[in-house]
């Protein structure tokens, strides 16, 4: 434990000194609910894109904290740690490359956290979105934050400097973002594209909270559990599996 | 006497690229083993298949008793060659971070002191100079007292008085018992700080011994450096052997003469000859032979042999006469 509270100290310390990263993490997710949430706004009674009640979109608003922050931050870490031999470094250490990312993945969630109580209070603000305060969105973040740094992680090993790690979490995230039921429902899809929504872990993601949260979901149960928990426990195995696959692709030699 | 580092024919290849070729050393508990060569000689390379960051083809590799996979991490300190920390923490921040890495680490503050920083603690990395941060970054190896220490070019971009304390920190460490594998391109340091020296080219060991018996075996004679315009065929009389050096590859600068094999006391009869022939010089300067010159020497014959082999001469296989000559030193 006293490696993971080093690590995480340092990535916390490094984080919140770099006072532009901090500004857009938390920027980002508030110009988008600015923009869709204020400025758009949705029309249940109407066509277009935003035809839900606001509480339906809440979701989709965590899930670009959720989702981009840990991809974006893990990816150009691994990448910054690469490029100025961190890991050479850390190899040569008691440090596992689990610890590694279990400490980055810690910093991430306070971080996420932090900006997932500010979105909920500005959608609620600025939209009027009636949503129920289910102690279940403290797990759905958490499991959703180890999911996404477990990706982000992979995406900065497989990627050859920041600006690739940069360009491919954009590049995964935003397909992710929309196609995973969080903006976009099921029904305004092709049928053919449903199977393809249910292999992104942000689907499930985005069901269990709109179960947990909006009173008006219809999400289904799986195999008769409730939906909020069932999407939970589909949530943490794929963060499971993402988290060791991010811990193992983490360059330990060159 | 216990080996600490023991390899055995380390092969590495990265493409068409051969950074080891066969590379052999052992270094002993205690000992303090400089690495020297030119770049791209393969001395990073063999640092990092040491300490287990790159996995050699072929060949052996233990230390501490152990492969270097598995070798215990608390027992063993390492500084990379282009190691570069979180920027945006202090230097003490960054040696308590390391520190913390590790079950029974030293006071961060000690090794701050140890490197000569307590006065820029509270800086941050980024904002030390070039020279100060290797200092952090040497004490980042530091942090958990190893028994084995690996310093890629510790002092790089250090000033005189910083490289001094690192010197005099290696010194100390080895006077504990530390045992230090140090890759450098300084010669001073190399022979002011390693009890062997190995001189790595083209990825094997060409020569490996104390600095006296390198200097002994491979440095040639002492040197008599006469700065002058005149044609070396004006020192034909004199009873020493004249060289030009070579082209922009010598110590010397090419518009000297080198006048071999001199004594000091002999310097005298030289400066005779000089104003009896009426040669004009602007200085005079004598120096025994060192480890630069052994380097000079064993790096240009390695070039000529792999120029002789890529121009299809005999060559040989690379196992020069040089290797067996540096074993026996």
């Amino acid at each position: 434990m006293g490696r993971v509270r080093a690590e995480t100290s340092a990535g916390w310390r490094s984080f919140v000194r770099r006072r532009t990263a901090v500004f857009f993490t938390f920027f980002f997710p508030v110009i988008l609910i600015v923009i869709f949430g204020a400025l758009i706004r949705t029309d249940p009674a109407g066509g277009g894109l935003f035809t839900e009640p606001a509480a339906f979109y809440v979701p989709g608003y965590l899930a670009v904290v959720v989702l981009f922050t840990p991809l974006s931050r893990m990816g150009s870490e691994v990448a910054r740690h690469r490029e100025g031999s961190r890991f050479e470094k850390l190899a040569t250490t008691p440090l596992t490359r689990g610890e590694w990312l279990l400490a980055q993945t810690v910093v991430n969630a306070a971080i996420i956290g932090l900006a997932s109580l500010l979105i909920l209070g500005l959608v609620i603000l600025l939209t009027g979105a009636e949503i129920v305060f289910s102690p279940l969105l403290v797990p759905y973040v958490l499991v959703g934050v180890v999911c996404f740094c477990g990706v982000g992680a992979m995406l900065g090993s497989y990627t050859d400097s920041q600006d690739g790690a940069v360009a491919a979490s954009n590049g995964i995230g935003l397909p992710l973002l929309f196609l995973s039921e969080t903006f976009v429902s099921l029904e305004q899809l092709p049928g053919w594209f449903e199977p393809l929504v249910n292999l992104s872990p942000l689907t499930y993601f985005a069901r269990g909270v709109r179960a947990a949260t909006y009173s008006g979901s219809e999400t289904p149960a799986v195999a008769g559990v409730d939906p909020a928990l069932a999407n939970l426990a589909i949530l943490a195995v794929l963060a499971v599996v993402a988290f060791a696959l991010g811990a193992r692709s983490i360059p330990q030699t060159d | 006497m216990t080996a600490v580092v023991d390899a055995t024919d380390l092969e590495k290849r990265y493409g068409e690229t051969v950074a080891l070729s066969g590379a052999s050393l052992s270094v002993e508990s205690g000992e303090v083993f400089g690495l020297i060569g030119p770049n791209g000689a393969g001395k990073t390379t063999l640092v990092r298949a040491l300490t287990g960051t790159t996995e050699p083809d072929t060949g052996t590799a233990r230390i501490l008793g152990e492969s270097p996979a598995a070798v215990d991490r608390d027992r063993l300190g390492v500084l990379p060659q282009e190691f570069s920390p979180p920027a945006r923490l202090s230097a003490r921040e960054l040696l308590s971070y390391y520190a913390g890495l590790y079950d029974d680490p030293r006071d961060p503050d000690d090794v701050l002191a140890d490197v000569g920083l307590v006065d820029a603690g509270e800086t941050w990395y980024e904002d030390l100079s070039g020279g100060q941060q290797r200092r952090v970054c040497v004490g980042s190896a530091l942090v958990n007292d190893p028994d084995l220490l690996f310093l890629d070019e510790p002092t790089t971009g250090i000033d005189p008085a910083g490289r001094r304390t690192v010197w005099g920190l290696i010194e100390d460490l080895a006077a504990d018992g530390t045992t230090v594998v140090l890759t450098t391109h300084d010669m001073a340091e190399a022979e002011r700080l390693a009890d062997r020296v190995g001189l790595l080219a083209d990825g094997s060991l060409v020569a490996q011994g104390t600095p006296e018996a390198l200097v002994r075996d491979h440095g040639g004679s002492s040197r008599l450096t006469i700065e002058t315009a005149a044609d070396p065929a004006a020192f034909a009389d004199l009873e020493y052997p004249v060289e030009r050096p070579n082209q922009g590859r010598g110590r010397s600068p090419d518009s000297a003469v080198v006048v071999r094999d001199v004594d000091p006391a002999a310097i005298g009869t030289v400066v005779d000859y000089l104003e009896a022939r009426d040669i004009e010089y602007t200085e005079l300067s004598w120096a025994e032979p060192d480890l630069e010159d052994v380097y000079l020497e064993l790096a240009d014959t390695t070039e000529r042999e792999r120029t002789d082999r890529l121009g299809g001469g005999d060559g040989g296989t690379g196992e020069s006469d040089l290797a067996q000559a540096g074993e026996t030193a």
